[in-house]
Protein backbone atom coordinates (compact mmCIF):
# COMPACT_ATOMS: atom_id res chain seq x y z
CA UNK A 1 0.00 0.00 0.00
CA UNK A 2 2.52 2.49 1.09
CA UNK A 3 4.67 1.86 -1.70
CA UNK A 4 1.78 2.03 -4.12
CA UNK A 5 1.58 6.15 -2.59
CA UNK A 6 5.01 6.23 -2.94
CA UNK A 7 5.66 5.30 -6.34
CA UNK A 8 2.71 7.15 -7.75
CA UNK A 9 4.24 10.36 -6.38
CA UNK A 10 7.69 9.92 -7.89
CA UNK A 11 5.66 9.14 -11.07
CA UNK A 12 3.76 11.90 -11.05
CA UNK A 13 7.28 14.26 -10.48
CA UNK A 14 8.64 12.59 -13.22
CA UNK A 15 6.43 12.78 -15.62
CA UNK A 16 5.00 16.70 -14.55
CA UNK A 17 8.81 17.30 -15.42
CA UNK A 18 9.22 15.87 -18.15
CA UNK A 19 6.13 18.05 -19.49
CA UNK A 20 6.87 20.89 -18.09
CA UNK A 21 10.95 21.42 -19.03
CA UNK A 22 11.09 19.01 -22.18
CA UNK A 23 7.86 18.72 -23.83
CA UNK A 24 7.08 22.34 -23.78
CA UNK A 25 10.14 23.25 -25.88
CA UNK A 26 7.45 21.85 -28.92
CA UNK A 27 9.03 20.68 -32.19
CA UNK A 28 7.61 22.91 -34.61
CA UNK A 29 7.71 22.00 -37.71
CA UNK A 30 7.79 24.95 -40.03
CA UNK A 31 4.23 25.95 -40.25
CA UNK A 32 2.88 22.96 -39.54
CA UNK A 33 2.14 23.50 -35.72
CA UNK A 34 -0.44 20.84 -34.65
CA UNK A 35 1.79 18.45 -32.94
CA UNK A 36 1.73 19.04 -29.24
CA UNK A 37 3.14 16.48 -27.18
CA UNK A 38 1.02 16.24 -23.27
CA UNK A 39 1.58 12.74 -22.03
CA UNK A 40 0.36 14.00 -18.15
CA UNK A 41 -2.84 13.00 -17.93
CA UNK A 42 -1.51 9.46 -17.73
CA UNK A 43 -0.36 10.60 -13.72
CA UNK A 44 -4.33 10.89 -13.41
CA UNK A 45 -5.03 7.75 -15.93
CA UNK A 46 -2.48 5.50 -13.25
CA UNK A 47 -3.76 6.12 -10.17
CA UNK A 48 -5.05 3.57 -8.07
CA UNK A 49 -8.25 2.02 -8.60
CA UNK A 50 -9.75 1.91 -5.49
CA UNK A 51 -8.67 5.55 -4.25
CA UNK A 52 -11.70 7.65 -3.30
CA UNK A 53 -12.84 9.47 -6.59
CA UNK A 54 -13.17 12.70 -4.74
CA UNK A 55 -9.50 12.96 -4.01
CA UNK A 56 -8.16 11.66 -7.28
CA UNK A 57 -10.83 14.93 -8.52
CA UNK A 58 -9.06 16.98 -6.77
CA UNK A 59 -5.82 15.56 -7.77
CA UNK A 60 -6.24 15.90 -11.34
CA UNK A 61 -7.46 20.10 -10.57
CA UNK A 62 -3.70 20.29 -8.68
CA UNK A 63 -2.06 18.65 -11.84
CA UNK A 64 -3.65 20.69 -14.17
CA UNK A 65 -3.06 23.94 -12.39
CA UNK A 66 0.36 23.05 -11.72
CA UNK A 67 1.04 22.06 -15.78
CA UNK A 68 -1.36 25.78 -16.53
CA UNK A 69 1.54 27.56 -14.61
CA UNK A 70 3.74 26.50 -16.93
CA UNK A 71 2.21 27.06 -19.81
CA UNK A 72 0.62 30.50 -18.56
CA UNK A 73 -3.06 29.11 -19.43
CA UNK A 74 -4.42 29.57 -16.02
CA UNK A 75 -7.40 27.44 -15.59
CA UNK A 76 -7.55 25.68 -19.41
CA UNK A 77 -4.98 22.32 -18.44
CA UNK A 78 -6.98 22.39 -14.63
CA UNK A 79 -10.30 22.05 -16.80
CA UNK A 80 -9.36 19.42 -18.78
CA UNK A 81 -7.61 17.13 -16.07
CA UNK A 82 -10.48 17.93 -13.72
CA UNK A 83 -12.45 16.40 -16.80
CA UNK A 84 -10.62 13.31 -17.05
CA UNK A 85 -9.99 12.30 -13.39
CA UNK A 86 -13.89 12.43 -13.24
CA UNK A 87 -15.00 10.04 -15.99
CA UNK A 88 -12.07 8.35 -15.11
CA UNK A 89 -14.60 5.97 -12.96
CA UNK A 90 -16.78 5.50 -15.50
CA UNK A 91 -14.15 4.51 -18.44
CA UNK A 92 -13.06 2.03 -15.85
CA UNK A 93 -16.21 0.40 -14.96
CA UNK A 94 -17.09 0.37 -18.64
CA UNK A 95 -13.67 -1.22 -19.53
CA UNK A 96 -13.46 -3.85 -15.95
CA UNK A 97 -12.41 -7.63 -17.11
CA UNK A 98 -14.91 -10.08 -16.43
CA UNK A 99 -12.75 -11.26 -13.26
CA UNK A 100 -12.76 -7.12 -11.82
CA UNK A 101 -9.78 -5.46 -11.06
CA UNK A 102 -7.30 -7.36 -8.97
CA UNK A 103 -5.14 -5.76 -8.14
CA UNK A 104 -5.52 -1.98 -7.54
CA UNK A 105 -2.95 -0.75 -9.65
CA UNK A 106 -3.47 -0.07 -13.56
CA UNK A 107 -0.55 -0.90 -15.39
CA UNK A 108 0.24 -2.70 -18.07
CA UNK A 109 2.01 -5.08 -16.08
CA UNK A 110 -0.72 -5.65 -14.11
CA UNK A 111 -3.58 -5.61 -16.92
CA UNK A 112 -1.90 -6.51 -19.96
CA UNK A 113 -0.78 -3.88 -22.86
CA UNK A 114 -3.93 -4.53 -25.00
CA UNK A 115 -5.95 -3.11 -22.07
CA UNK A 116 -3.62 -0.21 -21.23
CA UNK A 117 -3.13 0.99 -24.94
CA UNK A 118 -7.30 0.77 -24.84
CA UNK A 119 -7.22 2.63 -21.42
CA UNK A 120 -4.68 5.02 -22.40
CA UNK A 121 -6.27 6.26 -25.68
CA UNK A 122 -9.11 6.87 -24.23
CA UNK A 123 -8.22 8.87 -21.55
CA UNK A 124 -5.56 10.76 -23.90
CA UNK A 125 -8.03 11.42 -26.49
CA UNK A 126 -10.32 13.05 -23.83
CA UNK A 127 -8.19 14.83 -22.30
CA UNK A 128 -6.66 16.68 -25.49
CA UNK A 129 -10.10 17.16 -27.37
CA UNK A 130 -11.14 18.89 -24.15
CA UNK A 131 -8.01 20.76 -23.75
CA UNK A 132 -8.33 22.77 -27.06
CA UNK A 133 -11.81 23.27 -26.52
CA UNK A 134 -11.15 25.09 -23.32
CA UNK A 135 -8.25 26.44 -25.15
CA UNK A 136 -10.06 27.96 -27.90
CA UNK A 137 -13.12 28.62 -26.08
CA UNK A 138 -15.54 28.66 -28.85
CA UNK A 139 -16.33 26.20 -31.73
CA UNK A 140 -15.16 28.91 -34.44
CA UNK A 141 -11.88 27.05 -34.42
CA UNK A 142 -13.33 23.59 -34.88
CA UNK A 143 -10.79 22.70 -37.67
CA UNK A 144 -8.29 23.93 -35.80
CA UNK A 145 -9.11 22.11 -32.57
CA UNK A 146 -10.06 19.08 -34.55
CA UNK A 147 -6.34 18.45 -36.39
CA UNK A 148 -4.29 19.77 -32.93
CA UNK A 149 -6.53 16.88 -31.53
CA UNK A 150 -5.89 14.44 -33.60
CA UNK A 151 -2.05 14.77 -34.40
CA UNK A 152 -1.20 15.31 -30.77
CA UNK A 153 -3.07 12.55 -29.83
CA UNK A 154 -0.85 10.23 -32.18
CA UNK A 155 2.84 11.83 -31.26
CA UNK A 156 1.36 11.12 -27.35
CA UNK A 157 0.12 7.94 -27.32
CA UNK A 158 3.56 6.85 -29.12
CA UNK A 159 5.48 8.68 -26.64
CA UNK A 160 3.12 6.53 -23.57
CA UNK A 161 3.47 3.33 -25.57
CA UNK A 162 7.45 3.66 -25.26
CA UNK A 163 7.48 4.73 -21.54
CA UNK A 164 5.35 2.08 -20.42
CA UNK A 165 7.45 -0.20 -22.48
CA UNK A 166 10.65 0.66 -21.44
CA UNK A 167 9.49 1.40 -17.44
CA UNK A 168 7.11 -1.24 -17.32
CA UNK A 169 6.12 -0.54 -13.98
CA UNK A 170 4.11 -2.67 -11.37
CA UNK A 171 2.64 -0.62 -9.28
CA UNK B 1 -30.86 16.29 7.55
CA UNK B 2 -29.35 12.87 7.37
CA UNK B 3 -30.90 12.31 3.89
CA UNK B 4 -29.57 15.24 2.85
CA UNK B 5 -25.98 14.06 4.51
CA UNK B 6 -26.37 11.33 2.35
CA UNK B 7 -27.19 12.51 -0.63
CA UNK B 8 -23.57 15.03 -0.44
CA UNK B 9 -22.11 12.05 0.29
CA UNK B 10 -23.31 9.84 -2.42
CA UNK B 11 -22.72 12.80 -5.13
CA UNK B 12 -19.62 14.08 -3.34
CA UNK B 13 -17.85 13.05 -6.49
CA UNK B 14 -19.92 14.73 -8.92
CA UNK B 15 -20.02 18.10 -6.74
CA UNK B 16 -16.20 17.98 -6.82
CA UNK B 17 -15.81 17.83 -9.85
CA UNK B 18 -18.70 20.13 -10.63
CA UNK B 19 -17.11 23.14 -8.13
CA UNK B 20 -13.46 22.70 -9.53
CA UNK B 21 -14.73 22.96 -13.33
CA UNK B 22 -16.34 26.20 -12.39
CA UNK B 23 -13.45 27.49 -10.80
CA UNK B 24 -11.48 26.92 -14.12
CA UNK B 25 -14.34 28.46 -16.32
CA UNK B 26 -13.58 31.56 -14.02
CA UNK B 27 -10.40 31.55 -13.84
CA UNK B 28 -9.74 31.68 -17.75
CA UNK B 29 -12.60 34.02 -18.48
CA UNK B 30 -10.83 36.25 -15.68
CA UNK B 31 -7.47 35.21 -17.15
CA UNK B 32 -8.31 36.89 -20.41
CA UNK B 33 -10.02 39.67 -19.27
CA UNK B 34 -8.10 41.22 -16.60
CA UNK B 35 -4.42 42.11 -16.83
CA UNK B 36 -3.47 42.45 -12.73
CA UNK B 37 -3.01 38.73 -12.52
CA UNK B 38 0.74 38.42 -11.81
CA UNK B 39 0.41 35.34 -9.52
CA UNK B 40 -0.85 33.36 -12.71
CA UNK B 41 1.81 33.84 -14.98
CA UNK B 42 5.64 32.85 -15.38
CA UNK B 43 7.06 36.13 -14.17
CA UNK B 44 5.92 34.16 -11.16
CA UNK B 45 9.22 33.71 -8.69
CA UNK B 46 8.74 29.85 -8.65
CA UNK B 47 8.42 29.23 -12.22
CA UNK B 48 10.49 31.56 -13.52
CA UNK B 49 13.60 30.35 -11.95
CA UNK B 50 13.02 26.80 -13.40
CA UNK B 51 12.44 28.40 -16.63
CA UNK B 52 15.55 30.26 -16.25
CA UNK B 53 17.51 27.91 -14.80
CA UNK B 54 16.52 24.77 -18.00
CA UNK B 55 16.98 27.78 -20.69
CA UNK B 56 20.48 27.76 -19.23
CA UNK B 57 21.23 23.88 -19.70
CA UNK B 58 19.62 25.07 -23.34
CA UNK B 59 21.49 28.09 -23.85
CA UNK B 60 25.05 26.32 -22.57
CA UNK B 61 24.89 24.29 -25.39
CA UNK B 62 23.49 27.16 -28.35
CA UNK B 63 26.10 29.64 -26.77
CA UNK B 64 28.30 29.12 -30.26
CA UNK B 65 25.45 30.02 -32.39
CA UNK B 66 24.04 32.83 -30.38
CA UNK B 67 27.28 34.36 -30.24
CA UNK B 68 27.64 34.00 -34.15
CA UNK B 69 24.17 35.60 -34.74
CA UNK B 70 24.82 38.45 -32.37
CA UNK B 71 28.25 39.07 -34.25
CA UNK B 72 26.48 39.38 -37.12
CA UNK B 73 24.24 41.76 -36.11
CA UNK B 74 26.52 43.79 -34.72
CA UNK B 75 28.48 43.62 -37.90
CA UNK B 76 25.37 44.79 -39.54
CA UNK B 77 24.81 47.65 -37.14
CA UNK B 78 28.40 48.61 -37.62
CA UNK B 79 27.69 48.87 -41.26
CA UNK B 80 24.67 50.65 -41.17
CA UNK B 81 26.42 53.23 -39.09
CA UNK B 82 29.52 53.68 -41.76
CA UNK B 83 27.86 54.15 -44.49
CA UNK B 84 25.24 56.28 -43.14
CA UNK B 85 28.33 58.41 -41.84
CA UNK B 86 29.58 58.77 -45.42
CA UNK B 87 26.67 59.18 -47.16
CA UNK B 88 24.81 62.08 -44.98
CA UNK B 89 24.66 65.36 -46.22
CA UNK B 90 26.38 68.52 -44.79
CA UNK B 91 27.72 66.12 -42.09
CA UNK B 92 23.97 65.60 -40.39
CA UNK B 93 25.26 62.62 -38.70
CA UNK B 94 28.56 63.92 -37.36
CA UNK B 95 26.15 66.41 -35.93
CA UNK B 96 23.38 63.61 -34.41
CA UNK B 97 26.46 61.76 -33.02
CA UNK B 98 28.22 65.02 -30.91
CA UNK B 99 24.72 65.67 -29.50
CA UNK B 100 24.52 61.58 -28.31
CA UNK B 101 27.39 61.98 -26.18
CA UNK B 102 25.80 64.99 -24.61
CA UNK B 103 21.97 63.85 -24.13
CA UNK B 104 20.15 61.05 -23.31
CA UNK B 105 18.34 59.82 -25.89
CA UNK B 106 14.50 59.29 -26.22
CA UNK B 107 14.22 55.95 -26.95
CA UNK B 108 16.87 53.81 -25.14
CA UNK B 109 16.83 49.53 -25.00
CA UNK B 110 17.35 47.42 -22.44
CA UNK B 111 18.90 43.90 -23.35
CA UNK B 112 17.76 40.65 -22.22
CA UNK B 113 17.43 36.93 -22.27
CA UNK B 114 13.94 35.10 -23.26
CA UNK B 115 13.81 31.88 -20.40
CA UNK B 116 10.72 30.94 -21.82
CA UNK B 117 8.50 31.03 -24.99
CA UNK B 118 5.86 29.22 -26.47
CA UNK B 119 4.67 30.43 -30.00
CA UNK B 120 2.07 27.15 -31.17
CA UNK B 121 -1.11 27.79 -29.17
CA UNK B 122 -4.18 30.37 -29.14
CA UNK B 123 -2.30 33.16 -26.51
CA UNK B 124 1.30 32.92 -26.57
CA UNK B 125 3.55 34.73 -23.73
CA UNK B 126 7.62 34.88 -23.95
CA UNK B 127 9.45 35.75 -20.27
CA UNK B 128 11.99 37.50 -19.71
CA UNK B 129 14.80 37.28 -17.93
CA UNK B 130 14.79 40.76 -16.60
CA UNK B 131 11.97 42.31 -13.93
CA UNK B 132 11.32 45.36 -12.25
CA UNK B 133 14.97 45.73 -10.21
CA UNK B 134 16.12 46.36 -14.02
CA UNK B 135 13.67 49.37 -14.44
CA UNK B 136 11.56 47.61 -16.91
CA UNK B 137 7.61 48.50 -16.52
CA UNK B 138 4.29 47.34 -17.80
CA UNK B 139 3.02 48.50 -21.18
CA UNK B 140 6.78 48.63 -22.43
CA UNK B 141 7.34 47.59 -25.51
CA UNK B 142 9.51 44.50 -26.57
CA UNK B 143 11.89 44.43 -29.74
CA UNK B 144 13.66 41.52 -31.12
CA UNK B 145 16.68 42.05 -33.56
CA UNK B 146 14.68 42.30 -36.73
CA UNK B 147 11.31 43.51 -35.32
CA UNK B 148 8.10 43.61 -33.26
CA UNK B 149 7.63 40.79 -30.36
CA UNK B 150 5.41 42.02 -27.95
CA UNK B 151 4.23 44.16 -25.16
CA UNK B 152 5.06 43.38 -21.03
CA UNK B 153 2.24 42.47 -19.22
CA UNK B 154 2.90 41.32 -15.49
CA UNK B 155 6.43 41.95 -13.62
CA UNK B 156 8.31 40.40 -11.01
CA UNK B 157 11.65 41.53 -9.34
CA UNK B 158 13.53 39.50 -11.59
CA UNK B 159 11.30 38.35 -14.42
CA UNK B 160 8.92 40.36 -17.10
CA UNK B 161 5.87 38.40 -18.64
CA UNK B 162 6.11 39.30 -22.35
CA UNK B 163 2.36 39.45 -24.50
CA UNK B 164 3.52 37.95 -27.46
CA UNK B 165 1.97 40.09 -30.89
CA UNK B 166 1.23 35.52 -31.25
CA UNK B 167 -1.59 36.28 -29.09
CA UNK B 168 -5.38 36.82 -29.25
CA UNK B 169 -5.18 39.56 -27.31
CA UNK B 170 -2.52 41.92 -28.92
CA UNK B 171 -3.38 44.35 -31.34
CA UNK B 172 -0.36 46.40 -32.93
CA UNK B 173 -0.93 49.74 -34.31
CA UNK B 174 1.16 50.03 -37.64
CA UNK B 175 0.81 51.81 -40.97
CA UNK B 176 1.94 50.81 -44.49
CA UNK B 177 5.21 52.79 -45.26
CA UNK B 178 5.40 55.54 -47.47
CA UNK B 179 1.41 55.12 -47.34
CA UNK B 180 1.03 56.45 -44.48
CA UNK B 181 -2.70 54.62 -43.88
CA UNK B 182 -2.53 53.03 -40.75
CA UNK B 183 -4.27 50.04 -39.15
CA UNK B 184 -4.29 47.48 -36.60
CA UNK B 185 -2.17 44.09 -36.39
CA UNK B 186 -3.99 41.36 -35.00
CA UNK B 187 -3.63 37.45 -34.94
CA UNK B 188 -6.47 35.17 -36.26
CA UNK B 189 -4.11 32.55 -38.03
CA UNK B 190 -2.63 29.59 -36.35
CA UNK B 191 0.37 30.26 -37.79
CA UNK B 192 3.15 32.29 -36.37
CA UNK B 193 4.39 34.14 -39.46
CA UNK B 194 0.83 35.34 -40.62
CA UNK B 195 -0.97 38.09 -39.50
CA UNK B 196 -4.12 40.29 -39.79
CA UNK B 197 -4.24 43.56 -40.31
CA UNK B 198 -7.59 45.33 -40.15
CA UNK B 199 -9.55 48.68 -40.01
CA UNK B 200 -7.30 50.19 -43.32
CA UNK B 201 -10.09 51.85 -45.43
CA UNK B 202 -11.41 50.60 -48.64
CA UNK B 203 -9.97 53.50 -50.65
CA UNK B 204 -6.83 53.08 -49.59
CA UNK B 205 -4.05 52.22 -52.91
CA UNK B 206 -2.19 49.26 -51.72
CA UNK B 207 -0.49 46.59 -53.06
CA UNK B 208 0.83 42.80 -52.58
CA UNK B 209 4.61 43.37 -51.70
CA UNK B 210 3.75 46.67 -48.95
CA UNK B 211 6.16 47.05 -46.02
CA UNK B 212 4.42 47.17 -43.18
CA UNK B 213 6.00 49.40 -40.11
CA UNK B 214 4.65 50.50 -36.73
CA UNK B 215 2.83 53.55 -36.72
CA UNK B 216 4.61 55.05 -33.67
CA UNK B 217 0.97 56.05 -32.06
CA UNK B 218 1.28 54.56 -29.07
CA UNK B 219 3.66 54.68 -26.71
CA UNK B 220 5.17 51.10 -26.52
CA UNK B 221 6.66 50.86 -29.97
CA UNK B 222 9.09 53.79 -31.63
CA UNK B 223 7.43 54.43 -35.36
CA UNK B 224 8.84 52.68 -38.68
CA UNK B 225 10.03 49.58 -36.98
CA UNK B 226 9.53 47.15 -39.44
CA UNK B 227 7.41 44.38 -39.25
CA UNK B 228 6.65 41.97 -42.37
CA UNK B 229 5.15 42.87 -46.06
CA UNK B 230 1.57 42.65 -47.33
CA UNK B 231 0.70 38.77 -48.58
CA UNK B 232 -2.83 38.91 -50.00
CA UNK B 233 -5.51 41.33 -49.84
CA UNK B 234 -8.55 39.79 -48.87
CA UNK B 235 -12.80 41.86 -49.37
CA UNK B 236 -14.62 41.59 -46.35
CA UNK B 237 -18.72 42.11 -48.31
CA UNK B 238 -20.14 44.88 -46.73
CA UNK B 239 -16.99 46.26 -44.36
CA UNK B 240 -15.54 49.47 -45.14
CA UNK B 241 -11.99 48.01 -44.96
CA UNK B 242 -10.04 45.66 -45.99
CA UNK B 243 -8.72 42.44 -44.09
CA UNK B 244 -5.37 41.70 -45.16
CA UNK B 245 -2.85 39.16 -44.64
CA UNK B 246 0.56 40.35 -43.48
CA UNK B 247 3.98 37.51 -43.79
CA UNK B 248 6.57 38.83 -40.93
CA UNK B 249 10.01 38.84 -42.22
CA UNK B 250 10.88 37.01 -38.83
CA UNK B 251 10.73 34.03 -36.96
CA UNK B 252 9.44 34.34 -33.33
CA UNK B 253 9.93 30.69 -32.62
CA UNK B 254 14.32 30.80 -32.52
CA UNK B 255 14.45 34.27 -30.62
CA UNK B 256 17.07 33.71 -27.85
CA UNK B 257 17.24 37.72 -26.37
CA UNK B 258 15.51 40.83 -27.11
CA UNK B 259 15.81 44.74 -25.98
CA UNK B 260 12.66 46.09 -24.10
CA UNK B 261 11.98 50.16 -25.20
CA UNK B 262 11.93 53.22 -22.66
CA UNK B 263 10.90 55.71 -23.79
CA UNK B 264 12.05 59.17 -22.01
CA UNK B 265 8.74 61.31 -23.09
CA UNK B 266 6.19 58.68 -22.16
CA UNK B 267 4.25 60.41 -19.25
CA UNK B 268 4.54 63.44 -21.13
CA UNK B 269 2.74 61.74 -24.47
CA UNK B 270 0.44 60.14 -21.80
CA UNK B 271 -0.90 63.25 -20.49
CA UNK B 272 -1.70 64.89 -24.11
CA UNK B 273 -3.50 61.25 -25.19
CA UNK B 274 -5.46 61.41 -22.20
CA UNK B 275 -6.58 65.20 -22.83
CA UNK B 276 -7.15 64.02 -26.51
CA UNK B 277 -9.93 61.59 -25.21
CA UNK B 278 -11.46 64.11 -22.92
Amino acid sequence: MNKQVTRNIFRAVFILAIQVILLKRNLTLGEFNYVHLTVYSIIIAMLPYNWNRTLIILLGFVTGLFVDLFYDSIGVHAGATTFIAYVRYYILNWMAPTEGYKKDSLTAYQLGVPWFLTYMSIIIFLHLIFLYSLEAFSFVYLKEIILRTVFSFIASLFLVMFGSLIFNPKY
Amino acid sequence: MRNLLYLIFRFSAFLAFLVLELICFHLIVNYNKSQGEIWAHSSNLFVGSINARSQKVEDFFELNQKNDSLLLENAKLLETILNFRMTSENNAFQEFEKTLQDSTLDYQLIPANVVSKTIHLRNNYLTLSKGKSDGLKVGMGVLGKNGVIGIIKSLSDNYATVLLILNSQSRTSVKILNKEYHGNLVWESSDPRLMNLKDVPRHANISKGDTIVTSGYSISYPANVHLGTIDAINYVKGSNSYDIDVKLDYDLSNISYAYVVTFQKKEEKETIVELQDE
